[in-house]
């Protein structure tokens, strides 16, 4: 059990080399530095880059800026998947670190959400832990807790306490005695192949017949294609938090160790890099 | 067997969804509505459509005082309607520097006229594009919806507060980001606005219980439509239920 508390762990304090770098179409004073930054992988864009903003309105008037968004290779990044999917989905096969350009006007509408303050991005947090309990547990573990307990969830995670938040969190991962596991995973699996953002449907951690799922039995029901046929050579990678993890861990085991904060189990399918 | 009891009365079973949807479609086309269902290509998956231009009251004072819960104060636009900046520029910050322009024009328009000046709020014509989607973490509906000025810009969460009803307002502005909040359409991938569901099988559970018992033919989806539609302007004609009432049948939709 010790070695699993470790994967917790390396899991919370999973961090991204970032260089940020000012779009060239803003307005300056004079030229932007870069800024660099060990992004940690659980938390939010929006949430940690309180010091970039500062860095680059240094350069800008107050009247050139707008609010402010970030983009990798043409695609805007949205806020409000955890940092560690955003590097995996559009960045996984690159060379570190990660290059990131900052902009401050024209703000993409139809593509991004709008972040006007950290309230949004706790709004946000809750809300997917509400929705991930309703998977597990029906609800019951969230609306069991106190109004200072969601806060301590999003505190925990705001403030980069590892303790603080796992205290509670602890609650959201536990399950009956007479179960074997949650009533369904709360997962949702990324693709950059079509229009539709993720996948997310009930899935159980059993069968029916007591058949323990994986990752391999998801995948296979989900997303055929991510599972290479014999003979075949592999297409895809199913990434999570910057592994691969073996087809034949259980899921309920993956939930309960590989979830983000959010308490969602986000994988993301890319397309295996041809040299 | 309890314990697949239990699981039957929590919210809708997706195909029990896309049934009640359906229903709903068909009696929409009867009653000159305008629902229809889109559907997702290569799957049974989709979502029920509607579009409608209303003019809507805007309270123009701040709704809600967002800097107190906000913990940067580097935030932008918060407090201050896109219908009409403020006269301080540097309070506009999101729009782009044209739209900013043209707007501040109107506004002096308007307070020639006289009229931004003494009414609290003004009368705008917007566009509303509603989508109800089925959510399986919630086993319930859930409405998603964006609006357009006539010029096609979109509202922002702030103005989109300012536009619903102030009876409904003021009872939900306690927990505003917790009621309506700004979500990706998990269809789509696009910035919609959500009416959460979490309290969803709370304030139906009662309504499809009484119908159970009384053997009444109940659409779910329209039962829900009819709750949480108003909100949004979105009314639910009565006839959709009387019809439903004089149609009953074998046919009717049980809930799951």
């Amino acid at each position: 059990m010790a070695d699993d508390k470790d994967v917790l762990r390396d899991v919370w304090f999973g961090r991204i080399p970032t260089c940020f770098t000012l779009n060239q179409d803003e307005v300056t004073e004079r030229e932007a530095e870069p800024y660099y930054l060990l992004l940690p992988r659980v938390s939010y864009l929006t949430l940690v880059t309180d010091k970039v903003k500062k860095h680059f309105l240094k350069v800008m008037k107050a009247e050139d800026v707008g609010e402010i968004w970030f983009e990798y290779e043409g695609t805007p990044l949205k806020w409000h998947y955890p940092i560690g999917v955003l590097f995996d989905l559009h960045a996984f096969n690159t060379v570190l670190p990660w290059s990131i350009t900052v902009h401050f006007k024209n703000f993409p509408d139809q593509d991004l959400l709008h972040c006007s303050s950290n309230s949004v991005v706790e709004a946000h947090f809750m809300s997917s832990i509400k929705e991930a309990d309703a998977l597990k547990h029906k609800s019951q573990v969230i609306n069991d807790m106190q109004k200072k307990d969601h806060k301590q969830l999003w505190m925990g995670l705001q403030n980069d306490k590892f303790d603080q938040f796992w205290a509670m969190n602890r609650k959201l991962m536990e399950y009956s005695t007479e179960e074997e596991g949650f009533r369904y995973i709360p997962f949702r699996i990324y693709q950059t192949m079509s229009d539709r953002p993720f996948i997310q449907k009930q899935f159980r951690p059993v069968s029916p017949e007591g058949k323990v799922h994986t990752l391999g039995i998801l995948l296979k029901e989900m997303y055929p294609a991510a599972i290479p046929n014999e003979g075949e050579q592999k297409r895809y990678q199913a990434v999570i938090h910057g592994i691969e993890p073996l087809l034949e861990t259980p899921l309920q085991w993956l939930s309960e160790h590989l979830s983000h904060p959010d308490n969602f189990l986000h994988i993301c399918i890319i397309p295996v890099p041809t040299d | 067997m309890t314990g697949k009891h239990a699981e039957m009365s929590f919210g809708m079973l997706e195909e029990t969804f896309y049934h009640c949807c359906q229903l709903l479609v068909q009696q929409s086309q009867q009653l000159r509505d305008s629902w229809s269902w889109v559907p997702l290509q290569g799957s049974q998956e989709g979502y029920l459509k509607k579009t409608q231009v209303r003019s809507v009251v805007i309270k123009l004072s701040p709704v809600w005082d967002q800097a107190a819960s906000s913990s940067d104060p580097g935030s932008h636009g918060s407090g201050h309607s896109q219908f009409y900046p403020q006269k301080k520029s540097a309070h506009v910050a999101p729009c782009d520097a044209d739209s900013v322009s043209s707007e501040m024009n109107d506004d002096d328009d308007d307070d020639d006229d006289g009229i931004c000046t003494v009414s609290e709020d003004s009368i705008q014509v917007l566009q509303y594009e509603y989508h109800i989607l089925y959510s399986c973490s919630y086993r319930n509906p859930v409405l998603y919806f964006r609006v357009f000025t006539l010029e096609g810009r979109s509202l922002s969460l702030e103005d989109v507060w300012r536009s619903v009803h102030p009876n409904f307002r003021l009872q939900l502005q306690n927990s505003p980001l917790n009621t309506i909040s700004q979500q990706e359409h998990p269809l789509l991938g696009q910035p919609f606005f959500m009416l959460h569901p979490c309290r969803t099988e709370e304030f139906m559970r009662p309504v499809v219980q009484a119908a159970h018992e009384q053997h009444r033919p109940v659409n779910y989806v329209l039962t829900w439509l009819s709750v949480v539609g108003p909100l949004l302007g979105l009314d639910v004609p009565l006839k959709y239920h009387t019809q439903l009432q004089s149609a009953a049948g074998p046919s009717s939709t049980e809930p799951d």
